[in-house]
This record gives structure tokens, C-alpha cells and sequence, in this order.
């Protein structure tokens, strides 16, 4: 019974879902706009579920004494911030606002800054030509950056349509059936749920 | 591979970058189609028609969406579009407000007449599909508290019938889910995103699902000089050429290296 009723109630919010996608009736309309409004407060839920998760985890990891320094960093600005929210408010001079824009995005940015570092030196250290299907993609890559260097070196018109050419067709075709792999086994995957055959999400064993 | 240490390598794109964005020498850059196809659209879009702006990004993204989020407000609110503001993301709500809000009064612009900012709404697949059917139960209040109904620029605004296209400014898959799900509504939808991102969006593009697309900061840049404003995109396009020809220089100097060791390796 546990798993029953789950399972009725995800085939008959899935089966009502499709079927409204079909209609423009006031009252499918209605239905569609109030589910969507369920959908965003139990992802409100879920948040909150995570940061309760991130604590638990964090405390047992304290406890344990594992990266102690970083841990307690990263709870600090866990609690901080949504108190200083509550406190000052999120307005542009708030100290929500300046913590945001002086720490966490120079911080976040950095991160990201980092991949370039990484590139560089993957591009010294693992981009080499040891097959044909490697130097294929050497080539391709090479003649892509070198299109997009605005540099006044000979051919640079031609070197663009041809980088033009390798974004429009072998890049488009791999990047399409991609897609189109994705759209077919997200298909399958919804219709084994919302039918029970794949029953995973429940937990636990089938 | 010993004859060219990682730190090496770190320090040589460190200095290069350092030195390049330091110099204030311009870039001449080649205006590509897919910008110039952005540029038209933007240019086409009747004055006080309605524009949905979305900051679909994080922060660490923000050096190069930053150039492209604010050569298109500015050509935006030059063009006396109205703007409403969103984000799909916690962390470019604030990002976006603070854009839109410094660009609108770089113009003049009044706050709930010309622009709005309404704020963020958890789970973008169901924030998308509800703007389709009432943006007003989608987001009661704007980011400022105000009530929808009490904004004069929202009063004749009911879902994307009503807005003329929806700008996603994104530094991931976001501007996907516009598509997708915003596309349902017959809403056109055109994208900023991170030069990584473009070829994700070209198969939306190439198909007309997407309106048109700029990606990353030559793509700000191209836009700017449509524009005719020198902005983020033309100050970073001579560090980002550097960083490029350095690392041509890196793959070709590792492949030289490979193939001598390959070479000596079937000598001895």
C-alpha cells in the first residue's frame, strides 16, 4: 500500500498533466496554473531541505574534526547571510548587498577564473596529435581559437568561414543528435514512470 | 613534459592577461552575423513595446555576461523599450537589479513606468510555464515589495501575449528551458549566454526556435560596436586574443615536444 499509493498519484498528476496541455478550457487552465504554483512551493521545501542536509552533514564532519577551518567557514556564511537579510534587508546598501558584491561574486569569479589556468595547461599537457581522430579535433580547435583571435594574419576571412563551417555542420549534426538522443530517452524515462515500470524514485527495493 | 613546469605555464597566462588588459590598445573586431541578427532585432522591436529580461546566471559568470547585459540594456532603453526584469537563478537576482537600475537611470528611465524588476521565482520550469498563463499570480509583487496591480506599466501586462520577446541572459543550459517550455506560448525567445554555451544553442538557433543569439565577450564587443559604444566586451577582446594565441603557442609547443619523445623513443 505504501508504494501503491505513490504510484497512483504520480500516474494521475502525469496523465491529468498531458492531457491538459491539449485543452485551452478555463478550468484546465486553472488547474495547470495551480499545480505550477505547488511545483515552486514544494521546491521552496526542497531548499529547505538542503540546508538543513548542509548543516547536518557539516556539524558531523566538525565533529569529526575532517577540514575543521573550511567547514565552519562555509556554515558562517551559511547562517550569516540569511540573518543579515532578515536584519537590514537586501536593498543596495545593505551589508546582504555588500557581502554579495564584495565577497561571494570576486569569490565565485575566481573559481571560475581558475579553468582558464586549467586549459592552458591541459592544452600543453594533453592536447596532442596521437591518433587521426585526436588530430582531427587538434585541427578543428586550432583553427577555431585562431578564428576568433582578431588577428590580422593572412587568409583570417577565409579561416572564419571555415571555422563558420565546422560550427554549422560537423559541430550542429554531433550537437543534434545529442538533442535528439536526450529528447528520446527523456521520453522513455517519463513514460516508465509515470506507468510504474521504473519505480527507483520511490526508494528503497523494487 | 619536464622541460616546461605547470607553474610555468600559470605564470606565462597570468603576466600575459595582467599586461594585456592593462594596455588600452582597441581591437578592430569582425562583426559576425548571428550579432548583427541580435543587433536588427533589437532595432526592430517597436518603441514602448514590452521586453522580458532574464538574469539567468551566477555570479562567477558575471565578467562576461556583465559587458553583454549591459550593452543590451542600454540599446534596450535607448530604443525606449519597456523592460521587466526576472531571473530564473537566486544569484542573479541581484545582479540583475542592480543592471537594470543603473542602466534605466543612465537614461532617465522611471522605475514602474519605462522598467521593472520582479524579482526571483524558485523552479524555472514552472515559473516559465506560469508567466504563460498569468505573470501577475506568477510574481503578486515585484522585487521591491510594490504590489503587480499597483505598477503602472504592468497594469495592461497579463502573460506573454502581451510581450513582444524575452531576453535570456545565461551562463548555462537556462535559456533552454525558455525554449522549450517559453516556446509553448509562441513567445520569441533570444539568448546571451557564455561563448561555451553557444554551440549548445545553435541547433535552436539554425531551427528558428531562438529569435538570435550573442555569446560571450566578443559577442559584447560586435554588439557594442554596433552600438557605437566602446564598453567590457572591447576592453577584454586584446586579453582574450592573448590568452587564445597562448595557448595555440601551448598545444603546438606540447605536440613538438611529443613527437620528439615519441622520436627518440623509437631510436633507442
Amino acid at each position: 500500500m505504501n508504494r501503491q499509493i505513490p504510484l497512483v498519484v504520480c500516474f494521475s498528476f502525469g496523465l491529468m498533466m498531458f492531457l491538459q496541455y491539449f485543452s485551452t478550457h478555463t478550468v484546465a487552465r486553472s488547474l495547470n496554473l495551480a499545480i505550477l504554483d505547488y511545483w515552486q512551493i514544494i521546491f521552496a521545501f526542497t531548499l529547505i531541505l538542503g540546508v538543513v542536509s548542509y548543516i547536518k552533514v557539516n556539524m558531523t564532519k566538525i565533529s569529526r574534526g575532517i577540514d575543521r577551518p573550511y567547514l565552519i567557514v562555509g556554515l558562517i556564511g551559511m547562517i550569516s547571510m540569511p540573518i543579515m537579510a532578515l536584519i537590514w534587508g537586501i536593498k543596495a546598501d545593505s551589508p546582504f548587498m555588500w557581502m554579495f558584491e564584495n565577497v561571494q561574486a570576486p569569490m565565485a569569479s575566481t573559481v571560475f577564473a581558475l579553468l582558464a589556468f586549467f586549459v592552458a595547461s591541459a592544452s600543453f599537457r594533453g592536447f596532442r596529435a596521437r591518433s587521426t581522430q585526436a588530430s582531427i579535433l587538434l585541427g578543428a580547435a586550432l583553427i577555431i581559437l585562431l578564428s576568433r583571435s582578431n588577428l590580422p594574419i593572412p587568409y583570417a576571412e577565409n579561416l572564419s568561414e571555415f571555422a563558420d563551417w565546422i560550427r554549422n555542420y560537423p559541430s550542429m549534426t554531433a550537437r543534434r543528435a545529442i538533442l535528439i538522443g536526450i529528447g528520446l530517452g527523456s521520453l522513455t524515462t517519463s513514460l516508465r514512470v509515470l506507468l510504474g515500470i521504473e519505480r527507483t524514485w520511490l526508494g528503497g527495493e523494487n | 613534459m619536464h622541460l616546461l613546469p605547470r607553474h610555468f605555464v600559470f605564470i606565462g597566462l597570468f603576466l600575459l592577461i595582467g599586461i594585456t588588459m592593462a594596455l588600452d590598445i582597441d581591437v578592430d573586431v569582425k562583426v559576425s552575423p548571428y550579432t548583427k541578427q541580435m543587433h536588427a532585432y533589437i532595432d526592430s522591436i517597436p518603441e514602448g513595446s514590452t521586453v522580458i529580461m532574464s538574469f539567468d546566471h551566477e555570479a562567477s559568470s558575471l565578467p562576461e555576461i556583465r559587458p553583454i547585459a549591459l550593452a543590451m540594456l542600454r540599446h534596450a532603453f535607448s530604443k525606449n523599450i519597456k523592460l521587466i526584469g526576472v531571473s530564473l537563478y537566486p544569484e542573479g537576482t541581484l545582479i540583475g537589479y542592480r543592471l537594470m537600475n543603473n542602466i534605466g537611470k543612465e537614461y532617465n528611465k522611471t522605475y514602474g513606468d519605462d522598467f521593472v524588476y520582479l524579482g526571483f521565482r524558485p523552479q524555472y520550469i514552472a515559473a516559465i510555464l506560469s508567466m504563460g498563463e498569468s505573470i501577475e499570480k506568477t510574481f503578486p509583487q515585484d522585487y521591491l515589495g510594490y504590489q503587480y496591480n499597483a505598477i503602472p506599466m504592468l497594469t495592461s501586462i497579463t502573460n506573454y501575449d502581451d510581450i513582444n520577446c524575452v531576453i535570456s541572459i545565461a551562463d548555462g543550459s537556462l535559456t533552454t528551458h525558455w525554449i522549450e517550455y517559453g516556446g509553448q506560448f509562441d513567445i520569441k525567445i533570444l539568448g546571451a549566454v557564455t561563448a561555451a554555451m553557444v554551440t549548445t544553442y545553435d541547433p535552436y538557433l539554425s531551427s528558428n526556435q531562438m529569435t538570435a543569439m550573442i555569446g560571450g565577450l566578443r559577442g559584447a564587443a560586435e554588439y557594442e560596436k554596433l552600438f557605437g559604444m566602446k564598453g567590457g566586451g572591447a576592453r577584454g577582446m586584446l586579453a582574450q586574443s592573448a590568452a587564445h594565441l597562448y595557448v595555440i603557442f601551448l598545444i603546438v609547443l606540447g605536440n613538438i615536444f611529443y613527437f620528439r619523445s615519441r622520436k627518440k623513443g623509437a631510436k633507442n
